[in-house]
């Protein structure tokens, strides 16, 4: 639970500011997808992007996590102690 | 998270268990108990000022509009006579800085005062636990509640309680949606059942996140999720006004009987009653000195007085005091002429600078910006007369609440003028794009690219007025 903490609260908190810096700087009708401008509401985009974002985030977040496991978790045995 | 176990080791070899820590399992759940006294009431004093802002600011008018709202739709944020546009995403940055700088301010004078009585976690918290009395009663009552098995009355009090939380958890989520969409449509459709998936979305998300922050989680978001509460020791120095347990007056502590002379049995001041760790939503205990849990809510400093009142012996055995205080024994006046060092001078004058330049900025901005881009397709052409001429996209945005007529003129070459319409009429708070073609003799300037100026001044308001730089291609 904590590890999921870790990974989802971090990644919020910089999702949020990825959002705000990101439309402020960029108005979402003037987004292209796959080539096509993008149909959506303002509404819409703005929160699609800030889960995306979120996602992204968290994505770092877990590997981050995941490089954190220590040699003896991953050995999955307790070496002898020196 | 679960982790495989490991592996049962060779014989002789040690085995090491991995200390998982899980979030929920392993934190007791605190049974905090309620306090009152002069800390409590300033705190339910900012609950009542900060909630009247929060859910009443909304509902404001300005101008015929919502005073205060973030419309992202539309991009333009309202802040009573303001307008801001993502142009001014400067003032924004600003806006940051100055609360990064007051947040310093008031940890280097008085501690974490924002989180002891202003953090929304704080706020929401406090009401949710006030809700949680009504319901399942005081510390005792709920820790017997919780063990007890469940009965018709335990459900109806749980249910009760959940009841109010969601509620309130909704109306706060509401309220949130309604600084971002304007909250009397917003308030509409929710009575005619037509608000919008998103809008919707939102206001549960939020909701949820309130329910679970501060039915739940509470003391946890402050000691696992807060970044301040890490680094806010950086701010503290030995004359910074901290709660503190004065250990010399309190110690040796322990139960006594009141006909004896405690004094003279060498016991201190503490009777060791354990309230100050009881009313701690935290957890901690404040005689073990200064600790990153301690979120300066002063409930133990209300709770000691009063046992102190009981014993009849003087307050403050826990207060606000300083490291420098405790260790000199100074009083009151020797602290505040500590609060003037250079730490905080320091904070203080940058604070005020950018105050000062923020609120300079505002009042000389110009209610009109202008956007020049040049017309990519056609760089420059001949026409009749033997003129050259360039083409412009102006966009000019009128930040004034009110619609306004703005003049176009050019200058920089010789004879350079704008042979399309000269006046642009903008509606309030709206952009207006126009194309200009633009025409010179060829004599007048060099080859290649020439500097020249737009200039846009609104009609009956000659104060208002924008130059902006162009360049003019002659071939």
């Amino acid at each position: 639970m904590k590890r999921l903490i870790w990974i989802l609260w971090p990644s919020f908190v910089v999702a949020g500011i990825a959002e705000a810096v990101f439309f402020t700087l960029i108005d979402p009708q003037e987004l292209y997808l796959f080539g096509e401008p993008v149909q959506y509401s303002r509404a819409a985009t703005y929160s699609i992007g800030f889960f995306a974002f979120w996602a992204l985030c968290a994505a770092s977040s877990a590997f981050t996590c995941f490089l954190q496991t220590g040699s003896r978790e991953l050995n999955r045995c307790t070496p002898p102690q020196a | 998270m679960a982790q495989p176990a490991p592996k049962p080791a060779a014989a002789g070899a040690k085995v090491i268990p991995i200390k998982e820590d899980s979030l929920y399992e392993s934190e007791k759940k605190i049974y905090a108990r309620s306090v009152s006294g002069t800390f409590a009431n300033w705190r339910w004093i900012l609950v009542w000022i900060t909630q009247a802002i929060f859910y009443g600011l909304c509902w404001l008018e300005w101008n015929g509009r919502q005073a205060v709202l973030f419309d992202i739709v539309e991009r333009k944020f309202y802040l009573f006579g303001l307008v801001f546009w993502p142009q001014d995403v400067f003032y924004l940055a600003v806006l940051l800085i100055i609360s990064a700088l007051a947040l310093f301010l008031f940890t280097a004078v008085a501690g974490r005062l924002f989180c002891g009585y202003a953090c929304p976690q704080t706020v929401y918290t406090e009401i949710f636990m006030w809700v949680e009395k009504l319901f399942e009663g005081d510390r005792a009552a709920r820790m017997k509640l919780d063990a007890a098995p469940l009965t018709a009355d335990k459900l109806a009090r749980k249910a009760g309680k959940h009841a109010v939380w969601v509620a309130i958890g909704l109306w706060t989520g509401f309220t949130f949606v309604g600084y971002f969409t304007p909250i009397k449509t917003l308030a509409a459709s929710f009575a005619g059942w037509q608000l919008g998936p998103w809008e919707t979305f939102w206001i549960f998300f939020y909701g949820f996140a309130t329910w679970g922050n501060a039915g739940f989680m509470r003391e946890q978001v402050c000691k696992y999720m807060c970044p301040y509460a890490r680094f806010q020791g950086v701010m503290f120095d030995p004359d910074t006004l901290i709660v503190t347990y004065d250990a010399e007056r309190g110690e040796p502590r322990g139960a006594r009987s009141k006909k004896v002379d405690y004094k003279a049995a060498g016991k201190g001041d503490c009777v060791d009653c354990g309230i100050c760790v009881q009313v701690c939503p935290t957890g901690i205990d404040i005689r073990n000195g200064l600790q990153y849990e301690c979120i300066g809510c002063s409930a133990c400093i209300d709770a000691c007085d009063q046992v102190m009142d009981k014993m009849a012996y003087p307050r403050g055995l826990i207060r606000y005091s300083t490291e420098h205080a405790l260790a000199e024994h100074w009083g009151r006046k020797e602290i505040v002429a500590h609060i003037l060092r250079p730490r905080t001078l320091l904070y203080g004058a940058i604070l005020s600078a950018i105050v000062i330049a923020a609120v300079t900025g505002l009042t000389l901005r110009q209610p009109l910006k202008v956007d020049v881009i040049r017309d990519r397709a056609t760089l420059a052409r001949e026409v009749e007369g033997g003129l050259i001429e360039n083409v412009y996209r102006l966009q000019v945005m009128n930040l004034a609440e009110a619609p306004r007529r703005f003049a176009l003129s050019v200058t920089g070459l010789e004879g350079i003028q704008i042979v399309t319409e000269r006046v642009v009429e903008a509606p309030p708070a709206s952009t207006q794009a126009v194309a200009v073609r633009v025409r010179v003799n060829p004599e007048a300037g060099k080859r290649g690219s020439n500097p020249i100026h737009f200039e846009v001044r609104a009609l009956n308001h000659d104060e208002v007025f924008v130059r902006e730089k162009a360049s003019f291609l002659l071939p």
